[in-house]
């Protein structure tokens, strides 16, 4: 398990298109993954239902836990897409 | 079985027509897309259920079972900041099948330069739980397709 605080740098932060792609990435981890804004609680990252109810926006601090095998090479991937434009 | 309505009037195309591969490739979830009609219109909610998310521009109803129907009005239509999009509802509200949500017009979105192509897609949802979409002409809130 591996875990990450960041600040959403994409402009629109967790909507249709990163949440859908952030989900798709998630999925492909045996292991869990959550995300949580802040410091609410977590929801699995592998539902696009769960991650866009989260209503993360631009500038916000989300923190993200992954389990599964080489968790920091997946939170890399996650990074770079809550960053993305 | 959940009947998904059409939230908008036009022709009703697969999800694959859509330009963004996100949607067209089904990222997001199965379901289907309108082609909407240009004209003043209010969006409607697809489901009976809660608003989970109300965007200007885009919206998700979840229903009791956790079946979210995402909606998105247009293609990239974040980039206008709200502009031409009327909210009329909150989120967390509970809404039946056909309550107006969003008042737009797909042909003021096409004159901004955007697609007004409208994916509704269900969340979560694997290809083969989706059945009878149909296509061609839609009125609103007729059965666009059904999600076991």
């Amino acid at each position: 398990m591996a875990e990450r605080r960041v600040k959403v740098g994409g402009k629109v932060g967790l909507h249709a298109r990163p949440a859908a792609l952030f989900v798709q990435t998630a999925a492909e981890v045996e292991g869990e993954v959550t995300v949580a804004k802040g410091d609410s609680p977590p929801v699995s990252a592998k539902s696009v239902l769960a991650v866009m109810g989260l209503d993360v926006r631009h500038g916000d601090e989300i923190v993200i836990n992954v389990g599964g095998d080489d968790p920091e090479a997946v939170l890399d991937r996650l990074v770079e897409i809550a960053n993305a434009d | 079985m959940l009947s998904v309505h059409a939230p908008v009037p036009g022709t009703a195309v697969g999800l694959s027509e859509v330009s963004d591969p996100v949607f067209g490739q089904g990222m997001v979830g199965p379901g289907a897309a309108i082609e909407p009609a240009r004209e003043p219109h209010e969006a409607i909610a697809p489901i009976s259920g809660t608003v989970v998310k109300l965007h200007a521009h885009a919206f998700v109803i979840a229903d009791e079972q956790g079946r979210g129907v995402l909606v998105h009005l247009g293609i990239d239509t974040v980039r206008l900041d709200g502009k031409g999009f009327e909210k009329l509802a909150e989120e967390g509200e509970q809404v039946a099948a056909g309550a107006p949500l969003i008042r737009w017009n797909p042909a003021d979105v096409q004159e901004e330069g955007y697609s007004p192509i409208v994916p509704v897609v269900a969340l979560d949802a694997d290809g083969d739980v989706i059945s009878r979409a149909v296509t061609g002409e839609v009125a609103k809130g007729e059965q666009l397709f059904q999600w076991a």
